[in-house]
């Protein structure tokens, strides 16, 4: 332990002797870590898979079950429910639930202005798939229409001042619901399961009321609702669930590779048999993506991240050879000093000992300035890109992460400057 | 001064300067992609829209009770609203619409000549319903035909007749006039100016408008404001408290400016642009960091050198200028080896957004512009080396 304080010491000893080639040294290296892991924040949060054990167990499957004919398109990307009954008359998932979402106005009573909520129109299945934690109570039993409601807890507080409201009567567009259950807190990061147009960088809903009933309620669709013939949108009660409206997002849980492949089998089957009906003339197109292969699948990746993502890593190497630039000549001025430790008896395992000191000292100043630059830097990107705003955040990975690329930068960059000082001839060293 | 010594020069420290020549590569070829996306930015903030950004705005809102939200109540609120905000100084003119010009998507639908589906079926038209100051709101003057005074109800079913703008009308129907013709939607009442509708429509240009009542408010409405030149900054502080004193059961989910609106279109390319400039700028600093540290420290380094050179004679002009050499035949190395470099990440961006080819002169402007950087940074560490005299830098022979 004495022996790597000394190291320090005489590390601190000869950044005073030189501070400002040093100092320029870690800002540079601060500077490109700091901006590298400003955006490598929204890269790793915006891919980052939020139910790691289920997300391949989870399926959207689409099915280009529509009224006209085309011979290279690919499937709508929201369902039909008339489609969706079909799908629902497989027994082959463990689990499955259509959804979709709408706006609407909570209140307690007509005399309280009142509150814009996003709602999810849902089954129950949709809690049990997706692991959503309750705070109090418990989802309605089944898919039928009622008038029962679910809050996200901050919203149960902003309403009622309390989470503990269960069987309490609210206002959702002055019509009279049921508090059935108060989730616990809850963000799934990326939303999966709404990614279409780029939904899933959207915070989860405030409320969740049942599909048949946003259906008897003609709660129209707030993200992306189709018509393929002459369907009224406002009319869900009859034409939305009769006709080609397509609005629903529709979910199944499929287990093992068996029940996979038995329901992909299900799938061409229903495909073909809606075709000899009559029912669709396009030819059998069929798609069945993962949750976690579902923002790749809709092209809903954040082109300019990844651009960025590119380009600050471009920053990083020029950074590097940068720093390892200053710190050449640095130890290249240093030089005698090493020269004469070599010629007073000093092993080389020793000089590289001295160097991870100096590697240390380095890594310690340079993550405290890559950390302030990194956190600057996901400031002015949520400015600029404020649609991102939600995954700014900062967790332990993350933190390894940087502290490991900040330890492996400080010892490229200490690395060669140092064995080039510590090895050649030492005649020559010492005479220069 | 010779180019063989200089090289000699710049070799005899191999890995310092390819280090140099790297970042200097490196440094040009972000700065050339960061120029030619920021041009392409700055064209689409400025192209064409045919609409008045400045003096136009547009507020969405939503009524908050089911009531209102149908008709006949919500005519009476439209008229009430769109009255309120008539009667304040300095607006030209008022129009409800379903959606506003200048967004990325909206409503939207197909739209045919019925006697040739297949060849003039146009997907994703933005279908705007409106009141008829519309067209005096946008500034749209009609080209053909007539332009609607009021919706058009045939057994209480709304067979509202369309306008088109210029360029959805002649793709429509490329052999002569729209006007008076059958659409999957419609007859064509007018041919009007062309606007920005939606970016992601087939043109951004299609527009089909309608003076019709509004469908459904469920997703909302916008109130379009036209106001007199300079007075678009006071109406539209004053419109939310208006358009609240006329019925407060509304939310305001917006209003803003066209320009406000036009600008939110380009928002992700503006920030990428904004970014890589910010980068492009730092990545300047570092290599004027590099230069001045590889130019101090070898001005050092050949000390007694430069002390020789003078005492044989070589002014210290000539010693100046030796080392700006040096580092000019660096940078130039390095902007030829950025050039290549520049188009290589030019192919990797474009694989994720959109951005252009580089132009012939932009890598002569950049290498400019590397140059006067460099050399600002290797002008202090030369002039220092100049300034020894011969007798101090040869002391130690």
């Amino acid at each position: 332990m004495e022996q790597i304080l000394y190291y320090v010491k005489v590390s601190w000893v000869s950044i005073k002797r030189a501070p400002l080639p040093y100092a320029l040294t870690v800002f540079i290296l601060s500077l490109g870590l700091g901006v590298f892991f400003a955006n490598a924040t929204f890269y790793y949060q915006m891919n980052s898979d939020p139910l790691p054990h289920k997300s391949d167990k989870l399926f959207f499957p689409m099915m280009l079950l529509v009224p006209y004919e085309c011979a290279d398109c690919k499937p709508p990307s929201v369902l039909s429910y008339a489609n969706v009954q079909k799908l629902k008359s497989s027994d082959i998932p463990s689990a499955e639930a259509a959804m979709y979402s709408s706006d609407g106005y909570l209140r307690l009573d007509s005399t309280q202005l009142p509150t814009p909520v996003n709602i999810r129109l849902t089954e129950p299945d949709f809690f049990r798939m997706l692991d959503v934690p309750l705070l109090h109570g418990a989802i309605w039993p089944d898919n039928k229409s009622r008038q029962d409601i679910v809050l996200r807890k901050a919203i149960a507080l902003k309403i009622f001042g309390s989470t503990d409201v269960v069987g309490k009567q609210l206002l959702l567009d002055d019509r009279s619901f049921a508090v059935v259950a108060v989730l616990d807190d809850w963000q799934m990061l990326p939303r999966l399961y709404d990614a279409n147009n780029g939904n899933h960088v959207d915070e989860v809903e405030d409320v969740y009321i049942p599909l048949e009933t946003g259906y008897d309620l003609n709660y129209l669709s707030n993200t992306q609702s189709q018509t393929f013939d002459d369907a009224d949108y406002r009319q869900l009660a009859t034409d939305g669930r009769s006709k080609a409206m397509h609005q629903l997002q529709y979910w199944v849980q499929l287990d093992t590779p068996a029940q996979q492949q038995a329901y992909v089998q299900f799938m061409t089957n229903l495909a073909e048999d809606e075709k000899k009906a009559g029912r669709h003339p396009s030819p059998v197109n069929n798609q069945l993506p993962a949750m976690r292969d579902i923002v790749a699948y809709f092209g809903g990746e954040s082109g300019d991240i990844k651009a960025f993502a590119l380009v600050t890593l471009l920053f990083l190497v020029v950074c590097l050879f940068n720093a390892s630039h200053l710190s050449l000549n640095r130890y290249l001025s240093n030089q005698y000093e090493f020269s004469l430790r070599r010629a007073l008896g000093a092993s080389r395992w020793q000089l590289q000992q001295q160097m991870l000191a100096d590697v240390l000292l380095m890594t310690l100043f340079t993550i405290s300035g890559a950390l302030l630059i990194g956190f600057g830097g996901t400031k002015l990107m949520n400015y600029l890109w404020p649609i991102n705003a939600l995954f700014a955040r900062w967790d332990l990975t993350l933190m390894l992460f940087l502290l490991a690329i900040t330890l492996a930068s400080s010892y490229l960059v200490t690395l060669y400057p140092a064995l080039r000082a510590s090895f050649g001839a030492l005649n020559q060293q010492l005479k220069e | 001064m010779s180019l063989h010594l200089l090289l000699q020069s710049l070799l005899r420290r191999k890995v310092v300067t390819g280090l140099l020549l790297l970042q200097l590569a490196m440094t040009l070829a972000l700065l050339l992609n960061s120029i030619s996306l920021a041009g392409q930015t700055w064209q689409k903030l400025h192209e064409e829209t045919g609409l008045d950004l400045i003096n136009s705005l547009t507020v969405e809102l939503k009524p908050t009770t089911p009531t209102l939200r149908q008709y006949p109540a919500l005519a009476d609120l439209l008229e009430r609203q769109m009255a309120a905000v008539r009667a304040l100084p300095g607006v030209v003119a008022v129009a409800y619409s379903n959606q506003p010009p200048l967004q990325r998507g909206g409503t939207n639908g197909n739209l045919y000549d019925p006697d040739n589906e297949e060849r003039t079926n146009i997907n994703s038209v933005p279908v705007y319903q409106v009141s008829k100051d519309f067209f005096d709101v946008l500034q749209i003057k009609a080209l053909e035909g007539e332009l609607p005074q009021a919706p058009l109800l045939k057994d209480g079913e709304d067979i509202s007749p369309l306008v088109l703008t210029q360029s959805l009308a002649q793709k429509l129907f490329p052999n002569g006039s729209a006007v008076g013709r059958q659409t999957n939607g419609g007859t064509v009442a007018a041919v009007v100016d062309d606007f920005y509708g939606q970016r992601n429509a087939v043109n951004s240009n299609y527009n089909r408008i309608q003076v019709a009542p509004l469908f459904s408010v469920d997703w909302g409405y916008n109130l379009l404001v036209r106001t007199e030149p300079g007075q678009a900054d006071v109406v539209q502080a004053q419109l939310a408290t208006v358009l609240q004193q006329v019925d407060s059961n509304i939310e305001i989910l917006y209003l803003r400016s066209f320009n406000e609106e036009h600008n939110r279109l380009y928002r992700n390319e503006f920030g990428l642009a904004v970014l890589l400039g910010l980068l492009s700028v730092l990545m300047l600093l570092v290599t004027m960091v590099s230069s001045y540290s590889n130019a101090h420290f070898h001005a050092l380094k050949r000390q007694q050198e430069i002390g020789i050179k003078r005492a044989l004679g070589a002014s210290k002009n000539m010693i100046f200028m030796e080392l700006f050499c040096e580092n000019w035949l660096n940078t130039l190395a390095g902007a030829m080896l950025g050039a290549l470099a520049a188009l290589a990440l030019n192919q990797g961006l474009s694989a994720v957004i959109s951005i252009p080819a580089i132009s012939w002169w932009l890598p002569l402007l950049a290498t400019l512009v590397l140059l006067i950087c460099v050399s600002a940074a290797t002008w202090y560490p030369a002039r220092i080396a100049t300034s020894v005299s011969p007798a101090t830098a040869t002391k130690t022979l």
